[in-house]
C-alpha cells in the first residue's frame, strides 16, 4: 500500500466511524443528531388546549360566535408571536374596580419562545384522553391503549436517559401539579428492560410541601450525615442483611445515600422558603399549575437536572367554564415564560444550555357542550377529531429560531415525536431508536 | 457314627449369644443440646405491608396509640406525592421523633440493660425475638457505640426492610 492509498483508506474508515452513529435503522441519515444542550425541560401543557384559542389566536371568534378582529388575538404572548385581543378581556387579573379578568398579565419574556425556537403549529395527538396523551408524551409510543392506575408499558424518557446517558435519579425529575389522574405513576414504566431502576424523582408540591408535608415531614430532624446517619445506616445494613427480602418501597425509586442527603436538604429548604414566601414562583401565583412551576424552578436551581418534566392541567376546567379556561391558558403561558426566564437568568449552569419543549397532551372539541359560564359562554370537552389537534414548540441552543414548520392545512409532527426530540438533545437518540419501542415516531428536528 | 465335638457346641453357643446381643436396641444418646428450628426467624414474613398498614403499625409502635383516619390519609397522600418513598418514609419517622408524644426508651435504661432493650425492640418492631446471633451483634455494637441513642436505633428499625413485611 502506497502513501496515497493509506491516506485514502484511513480517511474513509474515519469518516464511516464518525458517520455510523447517525445512520438510522431504515438507512436514512438522521439530521442534527448531535447533542445541542446538556439539559432538556418538557412542559406538558396544560390539560387539553384547543387550537383555536391557542396557536390559531382566534380568542372568542371560533368558540362563542363573536365576529370581528377585536375579538381575535393572542392570549399566550410568552409562547407565541401575535397581538393580544382588544375587547372582552376576561383572562387577566381582577382589578379593584372594573370587570373581572380585565387586566392581562404583563409578558415576562421580551421575545416570545416562538421567536426563540421552532413552532410546529399543527401536530397530531395520540387520542383525546389525558392519561394516554401524557403516556405518549413521555414514552414516544402510541401503540398501546394505556389505562389509568397503570404505569406506562413502554419506557419513559426518564428511563431512556438514565440507562443510556448513565444518569442518577436526581438527574431526572418529574414535577406533578397534583397526585390525581395517576400522575405519580408516570416517573417510570413497567418495561422489563427499564423500570424503577431507571425511574425519575417525583414531587407533587401541593401535597409534598402542602398541608400533608407540613404536618408529617416538615419537622423532620436534620440528622448529621456521619454522626447520626452513619450509625443508622450501619444498623440498618445489619438488619437488612439478616432479612432475605427487599421491599418494593411501595414502588418508589431509590436514590443513593448522597442523593438522599441532598434531597433531605432540598426538602428542608423548600419548607423554609415556603415559610419566608421566597419560592421561585411566577409573579402571579393563582393556581396549582403556577405553584408547580415555582417548585420546578427550585428543583432546577438545586439539582440542575438533565431531564425535567412538569405537568400543567388547569386548562381542563374548560369542561364547565370557558372563561376559566381562558384564564388558565393565559396563566399557563405566564408560568412557562417564568420558567424559561428563570433558567436563563438565575441558573448559570443551565442558561444557554437548556432545550425547552412545550406540548399539550391533546386538544379540545370543535363544538361546545351545553354548559354556560358567567359570561354566557359555552364550554368544551375533548372527544372529537378537533381534540386530536395540538401544537408543539422547541427552543434552545442549536435550535433554529423563529421557524414555523407546518400549518393548519399541512400538519407536521406527532405527539409521540417528543421523546425522540428530547433524546436527540441529550445525544441518545440512536439508543432510543435501537430499543425499538418508538417505531412510528421521529424527532421533531428531523421533520424540518 | 458321629462323635460329639465340644468345640462345635461352644461355637454354636457363642453364635447364638452374638446374634442375641446384636439385636438389642441401643439406648438413645442425649447430647444435652436443645432442639432448634433450622428456619430463619424471618422466614414467615413474605407479604409486604400496604402503605395503610405500614403507617398504622408504625404510628402505634412509636406513639403507643392508633393513628387518626385523617392522619393516615395524609401520610398515604404524602407517599404518593414523592418518587423516593423510602426517603419520604424516613422523613416521616424522623419528623415523628421530634414529636413530644413519641414513646422512646431512655438511653440510660438501654445502656443498663442492653439485652432487654434489644429483645423489646425486636418484639416491638418485628413481632419476634432476636436470634442469638442478632442479640450478640447488637450487644457488641451498642457497647462499642455508646453514643448511639434509642432514637437512632428506632429509626434504623422503622426504616429497615423487615419492617415492610409481615
Amino acid at each position: 500500500m502506497n502513501r496515497r492509498e493509506f491516506v485514502k483508506k484511513a480517511g474513509l474508515t474515519a469518516g464511516l466511524s464518525l458517520a455510523s452513529p447517525y445512520i438510522m435503522k431504515n438507512g436514512l441519515f438522521a439530521r442534527g443528531a448531535m447533542s445541542s444542550a446538556d439539559h432538556v425541560v418538557l412542559v406538558m401543557f396544560a390539560g387539553g388546549v384547543r387550537q383555536q384559542e391557542s396557536v390559531l389566536q382566534r380568542y372568542l371568534t371560533d368558540s362563542q360566535g363573536l365576529t370581528g378582529s377585536i375579538y381575535e388575538g393572542n392570549i399566550m404572548y410568552n409562547l407565541l408571536n401575535g397581538q393580544a385581543p382588544q375587547d372582552k378581556i376576561v383572562y387577566g387579573l381582577d382589578p379593584s374596580v372594573g370587570p373581572q379578568g380585565s387586566l392581562p398579565i404583563p409578558a415576562i419574556l421580551s421575545s416570545s419562545l416562538q421567536s426563540q425556537g421552532i413552532l410546529f403549529p399543527e401536530v397530531t395527538a395520540a387520542g383525546t384522553g389525558h392519561y394516554s396523551g401524557l403516556v405518549t408524551l413521555l414514552t414516544g409510543s402510541r401503540s398501546v391503549t394505556q389505562g389509568l392506575r397503570n404505569r406506562p408499558r413502554n419506557p419513559t424518557i426518564f428511563e431512556y436517559a438514565r440507562k443510556h446517558a448513565n444518569l442518577g435519579a436526581t438527574d431526572v425529575w418529574m414535577v406533578g401539579n397534583r397526585i390525581g389522574n395517576s400522575l405519580p405513576l408516570l416517573n417510570y414504566s413497567d418495561h422489563p428492560d427499564y423500570g424503577v431502576e431507571y425511574g425519575a424523582n417525583f414531587i407533587a408540591p401541593d401535597v409534598t410541601f402542602g398541608s400533608e408535608g407540613e404536618e408529617h415531614i416538615k419537622n423532620a430532624k436534620s440528622y448529621h450525615p456521619e454522626e447520626d446517619l452513619g450509625p443508622v445506616n450501619a444498623m440498618q445494613n445489619f438488619l437488612n442483611r439478616s432479612f432475605n427480602r427487599t421491599g418494593s418501597d411501595f414502588g418508589g425509586v431509590r436514590n443513593t445515600e448522597d442523593e438522599k442527603y441532598q434531597l433531605r436538604l432540598f426538602f428542608e429548604e423548600m419548607f423554609a422558603k415556603k415559610a419566608s414566601n421566597t419560592i421561585s414562583h411566577p409573579p402571579v401565583v393563582i393556581n396549582n399549575d403556577m405553584r408547580a412551576v415555582g417548585y420546578t424552578c427550585e428543583v432546577l436551581k438545586w439539582f440542575k437536572p438533565k431531564v425535567t418534566v412538569v405537568n400543567l392541567d388547569s386548562v381542563d376546567g374548560c369542561h364547565a367554564n370557558f372563561t376559566g379556561y381562558l384564564r388558565s391558558l393565559h396563566r399557563a403561558d405566564h408560568a412557562v415564560g417564568h420558567l424559561w426566564n428563570t433558567i436563563q437568568t438565575q441558573i448559570p449552569e443551565m442558561a444557554d444550555n437548556t432545550c425547552l419543549v412545550v406540548c399539550p397532551e391533546h386538544g379540545r372539541n370543535l363544538d361546545p357542550n351545553s354548559i354556560l359560564d358567567q359570561n354566557d359562554w359555552l364550554a368544551y370537552d375533548h372527544s372529537d377529531l378537533n381534540a386530536t389537534r395540538i401544537f408543539s414548540m422547541v427552543a434552545g441552543p442549536g435550535i433554529d429560531q423563529n421557524l414555523v414548520v407546518g400549518s393548519e392545512s399541512n400538519p407536521i409532527g406527532d405527539i409521540s415525536d417528543i421523546v425522540l426530540t428530547m433524546a436527540e438533545v441529550l445525544g441518545i437518540k440512536l439508543q432510543v431508536i435501537q430499543a425499538g419501542l418508538t417505531s412510528s415516531s421521529q424527532s421533531l428536528l428531523d421533520r424540518i | 457314627m458321629q462323635i460329639f465335638n465340644p468345640i462345635n457346641l461352644l461355637t454354636g453357643i457363642l453364635s447364638i449369644l452374638l446374634l442375641a446381643s446384636s439385636c438389642q436396641k441401643d439406648d438413645p444418646v442425649v447430647y444435652e443440646v436443645n432442639p432448634q428450628d433450622i428456619l430463619s426467624p424471618t422466614a414467615g414474613k413474605i407479604k409486604e405491608k400496604s402503605p395503610e398498614q405500614f403507617v398504622a403499625v408504625m404510628y402505634a409502635n412509636l406513639f403507643g396509640t392508633s393513628i387518626s383516619v385523617s392522619d393516615q390519609v395524609e401520610v398515604e397522600r404524602l407517599l404518593r406525592s414523592t418518587g423516593d418513598k423510602r426517603l419520604t418514609w424516613e422523613l416521616i419517622v424522623s419528623s415523628y421523633m421530634n414529636d413530644p408524644n413519641v414513646q422512646l426508651p431512655d438511653n440510660l435504661i438501654m445502656q443498663q440493660d442492653l439485652d432487654g432493650f434489644v429483645v423489646e425492640t425486636y418484639n416491638r418492631f418485628y413481632f419476634r425475638p432476636p436470634s442469638q446471633i442478632e442479640l450478640e451483634w447488637w450487644r457488641d455494637y451498642l457497647t462499642n457505640h455508646p453514643n448511639v441513642s434509642t432514637e437512632l436505633v428506632y429509626l434504623a428499625f422503622a426504616t429497615s426492610d423487615e419492617y415492610f413485611f409481615y
